[in-house]
């Protein structure tokens, strides 16, 4: 659920990274900090044990301010992945307004994104958001890596499913821009829906996706 | 201690940030680089830290947090450089709290989320509980109709096997019974003609009294001789009767062995049943009758039969010293009331309790099976009747059968 306040004038959007363990999750926000310069962005605020595992979340703000003065604001969190930590990953997940699912391509992995997908759907269902209208890409992420799956496969495999699906190579940066956009103009969607993002405040999918994903230089 | 969930992912204001820091340290290590006062206010302006007065010459400079501005930091300090490490600082130590915050918050609401979940499994296992018990409860119940059917049958099959040998045997006593009882009837019929013909030689006899075979009839006291003897054989023929007329009964109620429904006047068995047991019942009560007008009705005669005789074999028990039993009838609105009452020693509300009760009786071990009544229920109910029994210890007892004349049976024999 989108937080807007009308008194400080601003719209937070949650979006949550989503996937099994060691699937690219905080690479992908790492990567996306790098390589997008919307007007505002802060630090990464990691929270990681000591083996470099995300224990409750990663969270990258962004934000920018739209003409009539509304700030935009989105907060990026990565859930922990290890089966283990689902009631962290829950409530992380809970009052999402978009989510990316990150798999991994790789074949070995198969078995664990079908089951991190699973969780997924139970856990929105769990935290009263609907799966249906939840705004959701699916990204097969690590094609940098040998012994993946294929597109053509994982394209076979995802057919019935009405998500898009971006194939990307994080820790190159690779898909990383395009998930997040992709994802936006759902979200956009939703949200003029529920604020009237277009006839209030003059905020177009297009610039709503440009403004978060302009990219350096 | 109940913790309110708050969401970890909310925005979050100065204050709440600094609430987790040590305010006294924070003031002594800006005073310390400023050399002055400062203060630090929130975006609405409300100190949180520092010095509650505005000093002169103020820098305001912006403390950011998560993308926003979320308060000031004024000071007397002209040095850039240190204000500038000071708000570096502030943000810092705001970033740190924040980590800490969210993930606390976070925890609380995993654990929270976790907790509710519990419980909503424990209220589930609560209901399923519940449902598991009446379920049982209801099984218990399910099995004490089943049991209660069974008993019912076994007590039937028990009650019609012996009533079915008794009839047998009744019935073959009765058939072997009756062909002598015929001649014996017959044999002193034709003895009475007989006599009858000796009788009229006694005129002819007493005419010539002084003739020897005169003195010999008187010597024999032939005149009372035939006299008597007439008597004898008018007694015997009247006994015959009675023998036949009580093997006629006995093959009436041993009709037991013929399940079949009949259309029958309940008033010819209850006399049947009473010429049946007319010993039993006659040993120590007098039968008062007062039969009402009634209908035919389908029934299984000899099952109602067995009914009557239960009833009425325990009014005769139920005399200390000899009494009388009545039996009424009437028909009235579509039931045929049969009622039994007798003046004997009554029973009390316990006993009354559990008159139907399979097995339960009051007589001594071996005199009473207990079922007499449960049976004649189970009779009576069969045929969509009731049974009912009202009594006081002294007065004795009043059993009432109700049987409704339209009874169709519906169970297949």
């Amino acid at each position: 659920m989108a937080d807007y306040n009308e008194e400080s004038n601003r719209l937070t959007i949650k979006i949550v990274y989503y996937g099994p363990a060691l699937s690219g999750k905080t690479t992908n926000i790492m990567r996306l900090h790098d390589l997008i310069a919307p007007q505002l962005k802060g630090e990464i605020m990691t929270l990681e044990t000591q083996n470099d595992r995300t224990l409750f979340f990663d969270l990258l703000p962004l934000a920018f301010t739209a003409s009539t003065g509304l700030l935009i604001k989105f907060k990026l969190f990565t859930v922990p992945g290890q089966v283990a930590h689902d009631g962290t990953r829950k409530a992380v997940l809970s009052r999402a307004d978009g989510v990316v699912f990150v798999a991994d391509s790789q074949r070995s992995q198969s078995v664990n994104n079908g089951e991190s997908f699973d969780n997924l759907a139970e856990n929105v269902h769990r935290v009263g958001l609907d799966l249906d209208r939840l705004p959701l890409v699916v990204q097969f992420n690590k094609r940098d890596q040998t012994n993946i799956l294929s597109e053509a496969e994982i394209s076979q495999r995802w057919s019935a499913a009405s998500w898009p699906i971006v194939f990307a190579s994080a820790l190159h940066g690779d898909g990383v821009v395009d998930t997040f956009s992709q994802l936006l103009a759902q979200v956009h969607r939703n949200l003029d829906t529920e604020f009237q993002l277009v006839s209030k405040h003059g905020i177009e999918q297009r610039s709503f996706v440009e403004s978060a994903c302009a990219t350096i230089g | 201690m109940e913790l309110t969930p708050r969401q970890f992912d909310r925005e979050l204001t100065l204050k709440e940030l600094l609430a987790g820091l040590p305010a006294g340290k924070l003031q002594q290590i800006l005073e310390a680089m400023f050399g002055c006062g400062f203060r630090l206010t929130t975006a609405g302006g409300q100190v949180v830290a520092g010095s509650a007065e505005p000093g002169t010459a103020t820098t305001h400079s912006p403390i950011r947090y998560e993308l926003e501005s979320i308060g000031n930091l004024e000071t007397a300090s002209a040095d850039p450089e240190k204000i500038k490490a000071a708000v570096l600082l502030i943000e810092l130590l705001l970033h740190s709290a924040a980590r800490y915050y969210m993930a606390s918050a976070l925890h609380i609401e995993a654990i929270d989320a976790d907790y509710e979940a519990l419980q909503k499994k424990h209220a589930a296992l609560v209901i399923s509980e519940t449902r598991y018990r009446e379920l049982a409860a209801s099984l218990e119940l399910r099995v004490q109709q089943q049991v209660a059917v069974i008993e019912t049958a076994q007590r039937q099959l028990y009650q019609t096997e012996k009533m079915v040998s008794v009839g047998q045997l009744a019935a073959g006593v009765a058939h072997e019974i009756n062909n002598p009882v015929g001649f014996i009837k017959s044999n002193l019929n034709t003895a009475k003609k007989y006599v009858q013909q000796f009788a009229q030689l006694a005129v002819l006899v007493n005419s010539s009294p002084d003739s020897a075979i005169a003195k010999g009839w008187r010597q024999a006291d032939l005149d009372f001789v035939i006299q008597d003897f007439s008597d004898l054989l008018g007694e015997s023929i009247a006994g015959t009767e009675r023998v036949a007329r009580i093997v006629a009964d006995l093959k009436d109620f041993s009709n037991i062995d013929h399940t079949e429904i009949q259309v029958v006047n309940i008033n010819d068995n209850i006399r049947s049943v009473c010429n049946m047991a007319t010993h039993e019942l006659s040993k120590t009560a007098d039968l008062l009758f007062d039969l009402g007008e009634l209908p035919k009705q389908k029934c299984h005669p000899g099952r109602i039969n067995q009914a009557l005789l239960n009833v009425l074999l325990n009014a005769a028990q139920a005399m200390p010293e000899r009494g009388q039993i009545k039996i009424r009838s009437e028909y009235r609105d579509g039931l045929t009331s049969v009622q039994i009452s007798d003046n004997g020693h009554g029973m009390a509300e316990s006993t009354l309790a559990r008159v139907f009760d399979p097995f339960f009786t009051t007589r001594e071990v071996g005199k009473g099976t207990g079922l007499g009544l449960t049976v004649a229920r189970d009779i009576v109910t069969a045929h969509d009747g009731d049974i009912l029994i009202q009594s006081e210890p002294g007065k004795g007892t009043t059993v009432t059968i109700h049987l409704p004349v339209g009874w169709q049976c519906l169970i297949r024999e």
